[in-house]
């Protein structure tokens, strides 16, 4: 809500913004990156999810209230302007020592994510940048809670440290340009659900630069699946500032760790007659597309058994679909948007190929399957914090189909999936076995967005070299 | 910290991994030394029970402020729901047209 406040502040009016005590520190990193590094903010202590009715109202009259006050009508205390460090520029070195002391040097000023990173030298980071036709310089977005630049430049740099080889340039640039979309909400990769971003990879790129596709895809362990999965986390903890907890920025409260590439099985694919994922998501089969999306929780593996696509689909619908995201989709709701993925089998995905079943008719399946009391949705939102939430209010509002509310009992089942097209397969996992997965999306914060990745004119041949 | 490092090792010049910061910074504008018969915005996620403690405000402020005035939260909308954009980019003309003076922005970060 500082963002809300800024605009007022634009406006010339005075705002204090009400911040609960555990997002302080993140409300410090937003302000400044806002560039109201001094705004007005009103503590409010403690918990408020908590606290009992009469607890909360003592600590609004006799805390939050007269913070408010001040908030809004005594002078500010403004921040003495600090001396900051220069801006190195990009060919800049600013620092120099062995592995060892870079790796301390880069974990004191908080640039790396914990584990050994390899070092940016200008050699390493020239080696990325021959595998793009782009500027160096070139200013791909804007990444906020930080709001510092992603540039051709450091995306190089990044992917140096996370391990990647240089012939993944084209693949983290197509990254960096997702994540620079504002549809995709990047301010917001700190949330409380500490949702992680997921990169799905299709095209003959998977299998030139030798993704795993197959048994243990989503396993760290793998160089490209592995490195470009940690040159996302990397990238936005330093280019939009989402820092670890709990001193940092990123507010997720429990949160996970990196999620490896997900790359798409095509060979499975063409042999179902299945289209790609990137003919899904709008583009030509045999493009090299990625697509980015939040994932904030994880199935337990589904088994399922039969040569029968409908049993397939119910024991899908039950694991993935009522135990997965049964408890999620209360807040898709409330953002009137949510796209989970399943990632299906290839011994699962024949199966239903063999009946004639299309992905879009698994999702219809789970749309029409699905389903939870309006009520426990309800309690789930509020217990979450969404406490103004209203399904019916959603409904007259435009925001969820009239499916969810054709009755005012409170007990009545509304669908898990709100629209069967938000839904997406990819075929990838274990070809020996049975079993499939699904990732449940954390609704407008990382919607799936896609781009095609660009190749530099002489990729045969620098691949060659 | 202990020292790692063994002899005869390679020194590696690196350069900066972040980003050009892309804003100005400015201070915030001047404050409203008296909060009587002015407007107050509310402007607000829907979040953590504001709709509990926003009337609590409102009646707070009314008993130390006379004649104070509030434009409520259903005003402006859900500011952090799915029409977020749209709601947000809104904000300025209800200010105008309501002749909002101060505005209490909730809640979170």
């Amino acid at each position: 809500m500082l963002r809300a406040s800024a605009v007022v502040e634009r406006c010339g009016i005075p705002s204090v913004s009400i911040i609960s005590t555990g997002f302080l520190k993140q409300a410090s990193v937003i302000a400044k990156g806002l560039g109201l590094p001094d705004m007005a903010i009103a503590e409010f202590p403690g918990v408020p999810m908590t606290q009992s009715k009469e607890e909360l109202r003592r600590q609004v009259v006799e805390l939050l209230l007269p913070r408010i006050i001040a908030g809004l009508s005594k002078p500010l205390r403004l921040t003495a302007p600090v001396a900051e460090a220069p801006i190195p520029a990009p060919r800049d070195i600013v620092f120099s020592g062995t592995l060892d002391q870079v790796n301390d040097y880069f974990h004191e000023q908080n640039w790396s994510d914990g584990m050994p990173v390899v070092p940016p030298t200008l050699d390493r980071v020239e080696k990325f940048l021959r595998f793009t036709e782009r500027d160096p310089n070139e200013v791909i977005g804007v990444c906020p809670p930080a709001n510092r630049e992603a540039t051709v430049w450091n995306v190089a740099v990044n992917g140096v440290m996370a391990g990647c080889r240089p012939e993944y340039m084209p693949i983290l640039l197509a990254v960096t340009e997702v994540i620079c979309t504002p549809e995709y909400k990047v301010e917001d990769a700190g949330s409380t659900p500490g949702w992680e971003s997921l990169i799905t990879l299709s095209g003959p790129i998977v299998k030139e630069l030798g993704f795993n596709a197959g048994q243990g895809v989503m396993r760290v362990g793998r160089q490209p699946n592995t490195s470009i999965g940690r040159f996302l986390r990397m990238f936005i903890r330093n280019v939009a500032g989402f820092t670890h907890g709990p001193e940092g920025a990123d507010k997720g409260s429990i949160g996970q760790s990196f999620l490896v590439v997900l790359a798409e099985n095509e060979d499975a694919i063409a042999e179902l007659g299945w289209q790609p994922y990137s003919v899904d998501r709008g583009f030509n089969a045999g493009d090299n597309v990625v697509t980015v999306q939040s994932v904030v929780a994880i199935s337990a593996p589904a088994y399922s058994q039969s040569e029968r696509a409908e049993e397939h689909a119910a024991l899908l619908a039950d694991v993935i679909g009522e135990r997965a995201c049964g408890y999620w989709t209360a807040i898709g709701m409330c953002y009137a948007n949510w796209h989970p993925l399943i990632i299906l089998g290839p011994s699962i995905a024949k199966v239903f190929a063999q009946e004639g079943w299309s992905k879009r008719d698994i999702c219809q399946y789970f749309y029409e399957h699905v389903k939870i009391k309006a009520s426990r949705a309800e309690y789930y939102a509020y217990s979450a914090g969404l406490t103004g939430f209203r399904i019916a209010n959603a409904v007259k509002e435009g925001l969820l189909p009239k499916a969810f509310h054709l009755s005012d009992d409170p007990d009545r089942l509304v669908p898990v999936f709100q629209r069967p097209e938000w839904m997406s397969i990819v075929v990838a996992g274990d070809a020996g076995r049975n079993q499939s997965r699904g990732y449940v999306c954390n609704h407008v914060q990382g919607v799936p967005t896609s781009r095609k990745v660009v190749l530099p004119q002489n990729w045969k041949s620098l691949l060659a070299k | 910290m202990s020292d790692r490092t063994t002899p005869a090792e390679t020194a590696y010049d690196v350069v900066w991994p972040l980003g050009k910061p892309a804003y100005a910074t400015r201070a915030p504008v001047d404050r409203v030394a008296d909060l009587s018969n002015k407007v107050i915005g509310e402007t607000w996620d829907y979040l953590f029970r504001g709709e509990e403690w926003f009337p609590i405000l409102r009646e707070e402020l009314g008993k130390r402020y006379p004649g104070i005035r509030f434009v409520t939260y259903d005003t402006f909308g859900n500011l952090h729901g799915p029409n977020q954009r749209e709601l947000v980019a809104r904000v300025p003309a209800l200010l105008k047209e309501h002749k909002v003076d101060a505005v209490i922005s909730a809640i979170g970060a």
